[in-house]
Formats: C-alpha cells, structure tokens, sequence
C-alpha cells in the first residue's frame, strides 16, 4: 500500500513538472507581455520595469528562476496586482472558492446519491422520473443560463438572496453552491442509479437477499458499496475542478475567488500568476486522483494489487 | 504547494465558512456602493494606473488639487496657486493645518516625496511620464531614467511647509489637470519607511489625507473607505462609507444595482441601454469620455500611401449610423480626433463633416475609381481590432460599409488586448482599430500622444507637424495655445494619417437615491461631493 502511494506520488510529482515546464514556455509564445499598454513610455522606463520583474533576461533564466523560487515555495510577484505576490493572491481567493467547492461537493454527493438510490430501487416510478428529469436539466441547461435565472427569481423578484458578492455571510453562497453543485448531482445520481441496478444483480447481493436480509440492510451493508465505486471515481477529479473554483460561478455571482484569476492571469499575461494557478490547479487534480484510488483500493480489495 | 492533505482542505474550508458565517452582514444604511469593473490592479497611489482604481484613490487621497462633482478643478490640498509670467513655475499654496488620517500635520516636502517616488526607478511606476512628457518638469526625465538619483535636481521643490514650487521646462496651462491625486498624492515618509507599500494597502497601516480612510480591502471582492475625520473638509463629507465593489461582469453588475446592492455601476451592457433608457431614464447616464476611436491607416501598405484610398475609405464610413444602429453603446460620432469633449478647444474637423453621407458616399467612390480600384480591382484589408463586443461590431460595421459603397474586401482579425498592442507595433494590419484614452480632458493630450510624429507604429514623419506642437508648447496662455493646437490637428487630419470615428462614452446606472453625480468628462467623480437620500 505505501509503495502504491509513493509511487503514485511520483509519477504526479513528474506530470505536475512536465505541466509547468510546458506551461512556462507556451505561455510566453503568446503576443504582448505584461506590461503592453497604448502609453508609450519611455524605452529607459520600460527596461527598468522589465528589469524589476526579471523580463529582461533570457527565458532560461526565467525559468531557472522560477524553479529556484518554486523550491523555496515563493511564486514570486504579480505583474497585474501589483500590490500582491502569487502566494497573496492564491491565499486570498482560495478559501472563498475552497467553501463554495466543499459545499457544493456536499450537496452534489448527498443529493446525487439519494436521488440516484431512489431512482434504482423505484425503477420507472416518479421518483426515477423526478431524479432522470433533474438530471437532464443539470446536465443540459449551462451555468451561465441556470445561474442568471435563479438571481433573477431569487435574489431580485423574491430577494431571498443577494444577487452577487460576498457581503451576507451565508445567504451569499446560497445561489452558487446551489448552481455549482447542480450539473454535478446529475451526474453523480445518473451515475449511482446505473452503477446501483447493475449491482443489485451482482450474485452477492442476491445471496444476501436469499438469506432473508432486510431490504435496506442490503442496501447499506452490500448494495451501496459497490455502487459508489465508479461515482467515488467521478468525485476525484470534479472535487479537484469544484473546489479550485468555477470561473463561470465566480463570474455570474461577483465571488472573490480564485477562479476568475486563472484567465484574467492569462489575459493579462501575468506570468507568475498563470504559473502559481497552473500548480495550483495541476497538485490538487493529481492529488484528488491519488486519493480517489486509494479509496477505491480500500473500497474493492479486487484494485489493491494492480499498484 | 499549500493544504496537500484533505484535513488541511477541510480545515481551511471550514475556517473560511466560519469567517463567512460570523461577519454579520453590513449595514447597507448610509453606504455607497459603487462598481468598478475589474479588480484594480493597485492600491499604491504612486504606482496604480487603472481609471477606475483612480476613484478609490481619489477618495483616499488629495492632489494640490481637487476635481468637484462635474469634474472642474478646484482648490484641493493647495488653498491657492500662482502662475510666474513666463508660464513655467507655478507656486502652490497649501492650506493651514492640514492633517495626515493618523494625525500628523501633512507637510509640502511630502508632496515632493510622492512625485520623487514616483519618478524613482525602483518603484517601477509607468506613471513617471506625467511629469516628464505630458508636463515637462525640470529633471524629471533623467530622474525617471535613472541618470540621477539626487533629489535635488528635481524642479519640485518645498521651500516651506506650506508652499510646493514647480518648475517647467515649457509653459504647460494644463499642469492644473495632474495635480489631482492620481498623479501627485503625497508620501507619508515616516510610515513607508516603517511598512514599506503595506502603507497603501493593509488597512491597519494606511495613512492618507483624503476626504476617505481604507477600512478593509478583500481582493476580487471590495475595497471599504470611512470618512476621513481629520480631512480639513470633513464636516462638509455627507456620505460616511463608501465600497468599491469589483464588478467584472457587466450583466451581474446589473442584476446588483436593481437589487439595491450597487448604488452607481461601472458600465451598462450594452445590448440593454435601449431598454434600461425607457424602464429608468433619470438613472442612466452617459456621457463623453476622454477615450477616442479611430482606425489607423498603415503607411507601409503601398494601397494605402495614396492619400484618395484613404480619404475615401475614411469618406465612406458612416459614422451616425454606425453608432446608432450597428454598435449602439453611446458613443458620440466624431470628425476630428482631438476635439469634442473640451469646450475651450475650437478644433477642425475633416473637412467632408458638413456634407450629407450620400455626398461622401459619392466623393468616396470617385476618389477610389481614380484610384484604380474598382469591382475587377478591389482592395483588399485586413482591419486589426479587440476582442470586445462592441468593438468587433464596429469594425464588422465598417468593414460592411466600405463593402457596399467602395467594394473594398476588409477582413476583421479580432485579437486579445494584449496581442492587439502588439501587433501595432509590429505592423501586422493594414487598418488599425485605434483607441486611446486622454490623460486629462484636453486635445493637447491626444495631439501630444502623435509626437514625435516618426515614432514608430504610425510611421508618420511629419516635420511641420513637430514644429507646430512646439510652437503650441511655447504658449502659457491657454486660448493661445488651443489656437496653436487647432493648426497641429488640421496638419494631421489633412494628411488622413486616420479615420476618427467616435468619442467612446461612460456609461452608468446612478441611483436615484444619489444626489450629485453628474457627468465629469475627466472621469471624476469623488464620493466627498455625493449625498445620500
């Protein structure tokens, strides 16, 4: 088990390096650099602002730079909030998108799995309906239809919320939770609804049945467990997108998360920024699938010995 | 990488939910708030140089002066002011007693201060040219370029607490313009030395002298300001908070300011002001601002060097139609590129302005079929512009135009900000969607912006042009100098160097619960003037 990790750990480690190596040099291909305006400055004001954030040296250097930077864990400036350093802006806008995500996996999971457990043991009946036609709907209507929809009954014809922002404490992440989590009860309880037909037709189950166990007995103890190994694969990776924030969510709702940064970064080519998110992004995708496997493994004995 | 473990995950998560939970929400009694756009990229008044982050600076800090809510200059931290005889010292007196937020008397060697650390090279400040190239103060350029670093070769100088002197190279009339606080905020020394820029951000560190104090900045979120009590004008400050919300999209801005969440908006979606106009007239406002469009013809396209093709495709571009039915934003057709917005500056216009568009049409069409260009032989263009809705549909606008009445093929290349800036100078267009945002609300900036005329990107070299910007510099006299500007603008426009195309507008929701907001050219409108209902 512990040589799984380690190497699963690894093998990340290696794919988060080759990430930012390429990202590193790609993005700079892009035309314009940070400081591009329609001012023309002078060229002496140029170099030295240049200077001041290592633009003017050779890309290797850059790059060895940032590397060295990377290991004392400092992302160095930002070039379009100039007041803050990666590391600032990371801290600041994380938390905010990091609540959101955890609410909004929690209500993904627990509504997408009800829903999805209902839905199989009621096969054809309104529940299943009610479960497949939610699902539809969160799968099929974008965000950014579903989110302007629900601030225009909610927040202004009803004004149970507020539209945007983040300045009522919890009635603010009503809207968004609700929004973020909603494609992903779908999945989740189209996933589970599969995922539980099929196993209730495994031969254990019907074995615990045969033994005259209790319908929710055998659901708890033997049905639900093979059913959420495929959707505990799903929630690795979604968790990792979920939490590290929705650009659309955070856009549509005015919420002062991390999210919105990752393109403003890339628009406004600020490099270290677009480096420090990438990482950011990069770790916490590769860490969500390590520990999606682990729980896997831990789940189905059958996966513990493919390391 | 930070939190690796899904305990620290959740740790922080809940942290954050708690933090969420126990901030009670804010009293929205007696608040103003108002959008600006995108997140400002400084709080350091020295360094930012975002309009919009300029209002929370505006209010945080003072200038020698001030602007009042239409925008005009009035006496701000200098009671009073003189001009010497030869126009280039003007002697700024500074009112009696006036404090820093923490107390501490506010002296004039500190405004000396913010403009040296403005200038000095490691601030690294794009906002030094001020003071180099929009006014020319002695020893700012080699002060900018790092050739010195002895502040006493500046030509601003405190001979006294209370009397700042500014010393020009050339008469500049318009230096009233950049004594506001976006360009001169002073420096609170002992503070920076302390904290270092956390004095400009961390609010437990701010010291300011404007009519506002910082309380609390949330990155991406907002930016709260309190009323100054040590502002000298503090008993006339009718508003006690303001917060500046970060308000990136424009149609969730909307939904905010019907919601009562946001009082003054940063920008209306376009596509509603029709609708908003006849739902809430007294609350929309637009008005001029000192953005300029125009569409740069490239010099080095040989189709192009024959000034015909480019008076006819200028010529055949209707601009009311344009604006009013294809990109309906408010902007304001215009004929002239410096002009419009600056009632004392008597400017000329292309001089086709008079004509109907069907004579134009027809003088376009003329000037091009002698051209040689004709359906068998038409001319071809690429026009170069920004991703932005409203400018893509201007140039699609344009494109069509030049379609119809002169059978020109122009292709429209939409690019990102940043590669459109780049591009320019690259030279990779033949017609430039051009825009330019004035420093002040004065021609002299726009015109000032073309000099020298053989800089690159417009590959424009025009002696005579040069000339007569210097001899407009040498004049003290404001009326005198607009006369000198004028000839300036006609050498330009007569060469169709470009098509101007529109005066771009602000466009705001203001509640009706705000009193006093009017419309400020210069893009002023400081919280201190404004009353709540």
């Amino acid at each position: 088990m512990i040589r799984f990790v380690v190497k699963r750990l690894w093998n990340g480690a290696l794919t988060l390096a080759a990430l930012v190596t390429l990202t590193f040099f790609v993005m700079r291909l892009a035309p314009g650099g940070p400081f591009s305006k329609n001012r023309k400055l002078s060229p002496e004001v140029i170099a030295n602002i240049e200077a001041t954030y290592h633009l003017d040296e050779p890309l290797w250097m850059q790059f060895g730079r940032f590397v060295w930077g990377l290991l004392r864990l400092d992302l160095g400036p930002s070039t379009r909030f100039r007041d803050y350093s990666v590391g600032d802006i990371i801290a600041s806008g994380l938390p905010y998108s990091l609540t959101i995500g955890f609410w909004a996996v929690i209500v993904a999971t627990t509504v997408g799995i009800a829903l999805g457990v209902a839905g199989a043991l009621r096969r054809n009946g309104f529940t299943d309906y009610a479960a497949g036609t939610i699902g539809v709907i969160g799968i099929a209507i974008p965000i950014f239809v579903i989110g302007p929809v629900m601030q225009a009954v909610f927040a202004l014809k009803l004004s149970w919320v507020p539209v945007g922002g983040w300045n009522d404490g919890w009635r603010s992440l009503i809207l968004p939770v609700i929004v973020l989590s909603l494609p992903n009860i779908a999945y989740i309880s189209r996933l589970t609804r599969t995922s539980m037909i099929e196993t209730m037709r495994e031969n254990y189950v019907r074995t615990a049945r045969a033994k005259g166990i209790g319908e929710w007995r055998t659901i708890w103890r033997h049905t639900l467990k093979g059913t959420l190994l495929p959707v505990i694969a799903y929630l690795g990776p979604a968790t990792a997108a979920i939490i590290t924030g929705s650009i659309l969510i955070e856009t549509i709702f005015a919420l002062p998360g991390i999210g919105r940064h990752f393109v403003d970064a890339a628009l406004n080519r600020d490099y270290p920024l677009v480096m420090g998110i990438t990482l950011l992004y990069g770790g916490l995708l590769i860490l969500f699938n390590i520990a999606t496997d682990l729980v896997r493994a831990w789940l189905d004995p059958r996966l513990r010995h493919d390391g | 990488m930070k939190g690796t473990g899904l305990s620290n995950w959740l740790a922080s998560a809940a942290m954050a939910l708690a933090l969420a939970v126990a901030s009670p929400a804010l009293a929205t009694d007696g608040v103003l708030d108002r959008g600006i756009g995108s997140e400002w990229s400084s709080l350091d008044p020295h360094v930012n140089f975002d309009a919009a982050a300029g209002w929370i600076q505006s209010d945080a800090y003072e200038g020698l002066v001030n602007f009042d809510g239409e925008g005009k200059v009035i006496p701000g931290a200098a009671e009073s002011w003189e001009v010497s005889e030869d126009g280039k010292t003007y002697t700024f007196r500074l009112r009696e007693g006036l404090k820093w937020s923490n107390g501490d008397p506010l002296v004039a060697q500190q405004f000396v201060d913010g403009i040296l650390r403005t200038l000095n090279p490691e601030t690294a400040s794009e906002k030094g040219y001020y003071f180099y190239s929009v006014i020319q103060i002695k020893g700012a350029e080699a002060l900018a370029n790092g050739e010195t670093t002895d502040p006493a070769t500046l030509g601003v100088t405190a001979p006294d607490d209370r009397t700042v002197v500014v010393e020009m190279e050339t008469p500049a009339p318009h230096i009233l313009d950049i004594m506001g606080s976006f360009q001169v905020a002073p420096l609170h020394g002992p503070s920076y030395a302390e904290a270092g820029s956390a004095v400009f951000i961390d609010p437990a560190k701010v010291v300011g002298n404007g009519a506002y104090v910082i309380k609390e900045v949330v990155p991406q979120s907002h930016v709260l300001l309190e009323a100054n009590p040590n502002y000298w004008d503090a008993a006339n400050v009718s508003i006690k908070q303001v917060k500046y919300h970060v308000t990136e999209d424009v149609v969730t801005e909307l939904k905010r300011f019907q919601a009562g969440e946001i009082d003054i908006t940063y920008d209306i979606p376009v596509n509603q002001i029709d609708q908003l106009k006849a739902d809430m007239p007294d609350e929309v406002i637009i008005g001029p601002s000192t953005e300029v469009t125009y569409y740069t013809f490239n010099l080095t396209k040989p189709e192009l060097q024959n000034i015909d093709v480019r008076r006819a495709l200028s010529l055949a571009i209707d601009r009311e139609l344009l604006q009013e039915k294809i990109v309906k934003g408010g902007a304001i057709p215009s004929y002239s590129y410096a002009g419009g917005f600056d009632p004392t500056y008597q400017g000329p216009t292309i001089p086709e302005a008079s004509m109907t568009q069907a004579d134009r049409n027809a003088k376009a069409q003329e000037l091009m079929a002698a051209a040689g260009f004709g359906p068998d032989n038409p001319l071809k263009l690429n026009i170069v512009t920004t991703v932005a809705e409203d400018r893509i549909r201007l140039a699609q606008g344009i494109s069509l135009m030049w379609k119809q009445t002169l059978g020109v093929e122009a292709s429209v290349e939409s690019l990102e900000r940043k590669a459109w800036l780049d591009s320019f100078y690259a030279g990779t267009w033949d017609v430039f969607a051009d825009n330019l945002v004035g420093d002040f609300a004065g021609a002299e900036t726009f015109l000032a912006y073309m000099r020298p005329s053989a800089d690159a990107g417009y590959n424009w070299d025009k002696p005579e042009f040069d000339a007569q910007m210097d001899v407009a510099a040498s004049k003290a006299d404001r009326a005198e100098r607009n006369v000198e500007l004028a000839k300036a603008e006609q050498i330009l426009l007569d060469d169709v160097l470009f098509a101007p195309i529109a005066i771009e507008p602000f466009r705001r929701l203001v509640s009706k619960k705000v009193k006093g907001y009017a419309v400020s050219v210069a893009g002023y409108n400081n919280s201190q003037f404004l009353s709540l209902e």
